[in-house]
Formats: structure tokens, sequence, C-alpha cells
């Protein structure tokens, strides 16, 4: 009798456990739509979504974050230009190529480069790479392109790690097959076994793009935040999370409305990426 | 097997860390001595705070970079490509790291890894913003409705008294005068709410709690609720005194009266390699709009 509701109260434990990210998640969309929706409302989706300006402090105030999508967008191209051909090269090298010594140095210092903070990436590209570019380019080094080899690094991790995955998982037999029918490693690697692993590494890729899009603090440090349109790879831009963070701490009013409407925008975008990687990986379960 | 491999990997990563330092003093060194390599025809690198900041606030006012029209419009006219810090310490950051770079902080916050550059042939210096020759400064002010009732008269002489004005100086902000009366406590109770600037809350908290600490039976309520709001909860009455941290507008003028309690200046700052010493208001407007790009269209 005693085990029994002993069982029962167990039971209810794991469902609660379970039940929690649901309810955190529900709270978190109830928390942004409730503050975003009624100012997009108000403000007029159109002026808020395509409006090239962002001036809180004026008056009349104009919140237009037309800027700061193109900015998310921008540096994330930058991102996935730089990142997916070194982390997809690297997963093959890791995968097929590399000896276990090397492997065995290799894997950690790549997994440990997920667990290293942003900020601390931030900082190693604000006394690193903003001089170079600011030696190179002139002006002040904090731009698109600085912001977008960041990030380009900051998702290495993420796509070597399920890229790696996704190549180990193909059967063996392709490889055996294509090497039986003359082809040289290299090339059963590249043409045969890379096509076949391709739906885990767009995931991949896709994951990277979530990460990138969602940085914060090490952007805020390298990005120059400019609130205008993005006038070029080399001037400076202003994504939509540094424009929450920048701004959030003396925001008030309408001010701070049109902040979490960004939010809810951040959010939706977030929502496509992780549906994109869902239908990409059910398709792949097939 | 692979826990060496672990260590010596650690080892590497230490070792890299302890040269990127070593080598990271160097350029720090030099930059302290005034270097002759200053290339003027560089385009200026202007860091401005973010929207919203009682800083930013406070400076487009003063400079004149905020303009307003006939019809209450206000246009903040900050340079589009200025690089935006959210704090004190990001811009000072920025700006100790970068040559061409100028940018502003409040004068309490200043240190040596900046050069704050005098304005109008005044040095950015506490003494300098009491006696009004360095213009970039604002007031802390508190304003009241009509007559002030016993005890917030009294918590008012406190503030302007040598002992509040010592707390004002602490804080880092500049007393308002230099003869101080000391204050004499006459024994009062009574509640007291204090509505209004972000800004001057930090500075009302320690001089509530040194008067709280005096008189047992008083009670102050902080409200920390922007300039503009406590200005307006003064003139509803639902605040005994408003802080704003910035001149009173002259419709609040005329409902209430204004008390400044202290002075706080803001720096404007330039990297230490830079050779310019001294600025005036206009160029630091033409600086900060974006008129001015190259330093040497400046000298």
């Amino acid at each position: 009798m005693k085990s029994k509701s002993f069982e029962g109260f167990m039971k209810g434990i794991f469902i609660v456990s379970a039940m929690m990210s649901i309810l955190a998640i529900i709270l978190i969309c109830y928390f942004i739509f409730a503050g975003g929706i009624p100012f997009i409302a108000e403000y007029g989706v159109k002026g808020f979504l395509l409006g090239t300006e962002w001036k809180p402090s004026n008056n009349p105030a104009s919140f237009g974050i037309l800027p700061m999508i193109l900015g998310s967008v921008y540096v994330t191209i930058g991102a996935i230009i730089i990142g997916v051909p070194i982390g997809i090269l690297t997963a093959t090298y890791l995968s097929k190529f590399c000896g276990d010594k090397l492997y065995r140095v290799l894997k950690p210092s790549i997994n440990l480069m997920s667990g290293i903070p942003s900020i601390v990436y931030g900082f190693f590209a604000l006394t690193v790479i903003v001089p170079i570019m600011r030696n190179l380019f002139g002006g002040t080094g904090m731009n698109i392109v600085t912001a977008s080899i960041l990030l380009g690094i900051m998702i290495l991790p993420t796509i070597i790690g399920m890229s790696e995955a996704s190549i180990r998982a193909v059967p063996q037999s392709y490889y055996e097959g294509s090497v039986g029918l003359g082809a040289t490693h290299e090339r059963a690697i590249m043409t045969v076994v890379l096509p076949a692993a391709r739906s885990g590494i767009l995931s991949s890729v896709i994951l990277g793009i979530g990460r990138a899009i969602g940085e914060t603090m090490a952007v805020i440090l390298v990005a120059g935040n400019q609130a205008r349109m993005p006038k070029g790879i080399l001037k400076g831009v202003r994504t939509m999370t540094t424009n929450i963070v920048i701004e959030m701490a003396y925001a008030a009013d309408q001010h701070r409305e049109a902040l979490i409407a960004t939010a809810a925008i951040l959010f939706i975008f977030i929502l496509i990426i992780n549906a994109t990687f869902l239908i990409v990986k059910r398709r792949s379960a097939n | 097997m692979k826990k060496i491999f672990s260590l010596v990997l650690v080892a590497i990563i230490i070792s890299i860390f302890t040269i990127g330092c070593t080598q990271t003093d160097t350029p720090q060194g030099s930059a302290e001595t005034p270097t002759n390599d200053f290339d003027a025809s560089r385009t200026i690198n202007v860091v401005s705070r973010e929207d919203g900041s009682g800083t930013r606030g406070a400076f487009v006012e003063i400079v004149g970079i905020l303009e307003k029209d006939a019809n209450g419009n206000e246009v903040d006219r900050t340079y589009e490509e200025a690089i935006i810090q959210n704090g004190t310490d990001a811009v000072m950051t920025t700006v100790a790291g970068d040559k061409y770079a100028i940018g502003y902080i409040s004068l309490g916050s200043l240190n040596d890894t900046v050069k704050a550059v005098k304005v109008e042939g005044a040095e950015a210096s506490s003494e300098n913003v009491q006696n009004g020759s360095y213009k970039i400064a604002r007031p802390f002010n508190l304003a009241y409705k009509g007559e002030l009732d016993p005890l917030a008269k009294d918590f008012m002489d406190f503030i302007l008294s040598a002992e509040g004005q010592a707390i004002v100086v602490e804080e880092g902000y500049v007393q308002v005068g230099t003869d101080l009366p000391s204050y004499e406590g006459s024994g009062q109770e009574g509640n007291l709410v204090v509505a209004g600037s972000t800004s001057v809350t930090p500075v009302m908290e320690k001089l509530k709690e040194a008067y709280e600490g005096m008189h047992s039976g008083v009670s102050i309520e902080i409200q920390s609720t922007g300039s503009s709001a406590g200005m307006k909860s003064a003139i509803e009455g639902t605040a005994d005194l408003g802080m704003a941290s910035r001149d009173l507008k002259e419709s609040e003028l005329a409902e209430l009266t204004g008390q400044p309690i202290a002075m706080d200046g803001i720096a404007v700052i330039t990297n230490n390699a830079n050779p310019i010493e001294d600025l005036t208001i206009d160029q630091v407007k033409s600086i900060f709009v974006g008129e001015a790009t190259e330093w040497s269209s400046i000298e």
C-alpha cells in the first residue's frame, strides 16, 4: 500500500518535471506577445516592420526595426559564409581523414569551444579582430565583417558536432561500395558519403543560423550598434538582439513596449528557423 | 591517455592566454606617452550612448545636438555612424582602445585610461563645474510646489548643509556651494514622498539613509520614475519633492520652485594618444552631429 502511494507520488513528480519546460515556453510566449502585439497594433505593422528610422528620443518618436532586421540577417549570412565551409570540411576531416592521435586532441578542443561563454568570444574579438580590421580598412573596425567573423567562429562547434555525427551515420557500405567500384578514398567521401549525409549537415547549418541570429553579448561589443539602415559590409550595424539589450535599461513607456515588440519579432524568426529544422530532420528520418 | 591529452591541451591554452596578455601590455604602455604617429587625416570615430540614457539626454541638450522646433518636435541629431555603447565602462573601453575615438561619460567615472579634453578652455574638474566655467554640466534639481512643509524644509536644509553635501561629493558628484552651514537637526517626524529622476535616485537613497538615521520618526519614500514623471508628481501633489537630473522646463517653473542639490559634469573623452587638448562647444557639437568627420578639420 505504502509503495503504491509512493509510486503515485513519484509519478506526479515526473509529470510535473516534464511539464515544467512546456509551462516555461507558454509563459514566455504569453509575456512576449502580450507585451509586444498591442504596441505593434497601435504603431502599425507596416511602420514597425518596414520603418527605416529608429529614433526613440525624438518627439514624436519613430520605431522602425527594418535596420535591425536587416542587420541580423546580414550578420547571420556573413557568419554562414565564414562558418559553414570551415565547419563542414572540419567535420569531414574529423570523421574520415583524421588520425586517431590528432582526433583525441581536436575533438576535445572543439567541444571546449562550445563551452566558452559568449562574452569571452566578444572580448577576444574586441581586442584582436577589431584592431586588425581597423588597420586593414580604417574606420572604427566595428562592422558587419568583424561581427560575421566572430559569429562564424562561434557557430563552428554546432556545425562540426552535428555534421560529424551525420557523416559517421552514413552506412559503411556506401563507402565500401564506391571504393569497390574503383573510386579513391577522397572521391568516395566527397561524392558519395557527404551527399548521403546532406540532410544532417543541413540541419547543423540551420542550428548554426539559430545560434548566430540569437547571439547578443559578443555581437554588442564588436558590431558598432548604429541604429540606421546597413550601409555596407565595412560599416557598423545593429542586430535585433543587441537593440533590446542596449536600450532596455533606461527605456520607459512606449520605448519599452517597442523593445518587447522587437523581441516578439525575434521570437518569430527563431520559431521559423526551428520549424525549418524540424522539417529537414523529419524528411531525413523518412 | 585521453586525460594526458586534455591536460596538454589546457596547458597550451593557458600559455596562449599568458602570451596574449603580455603582448597586449605593450601597446597600452606606449599609448600613455603622447605619440607623434597620430594621423589627423583619419576619421573621427564617434562613440555615443544609447537612446534613453540620462547622460545622452543631458549631453545632447547642453551641446545643442537636440533640436527643437516651434511645434515642440524634438530631433536628436547624433551622428548616424556613431558607435553606440550601453554604459560608461563600455564607452571608456572603446575610446581607450581606439586612437581616433571620442566619447562622453559622467565626470565621476573618469580615470586615466582615457583623456578628458578641455571644453572652452576649462578643464573637466569638480571645481570648474562648480564655478560654471566647465559648460557641459547638468544640475540635479529638487522641485516643490508652493511652500515647503516643515519636514520637507528640514530635509532640504539637511541636503544643502555641509553634511548633506559631503554625501553628494562621496557619491562622485559636485557640491552646489562652498560655504555651507552645518546641519542642526530639529526633531522631525512624519512621511515624505520624493519622486523623479533615476539618475538622482542613488544619491537620494544615501541622503535618505543618513537623514532617517538622525530622525527615527521620519520615513522617506523614494520613487524612481524619471525626471519628467517626478515633476508631474510634484505638480499634482502626489509627491512632496520632485527630482530632476536636468534644468526645469519653463512649463514646470510656472508651477514649481527648483533647488539645485548637486551638479554632475559630463567629460568629453579621447584616447590618451590624441594630441587634441581643447575643444569648443561648437566643435564638440559638429563632431557629434557628424559635420566634422576628420580630426584635421577641427584643428
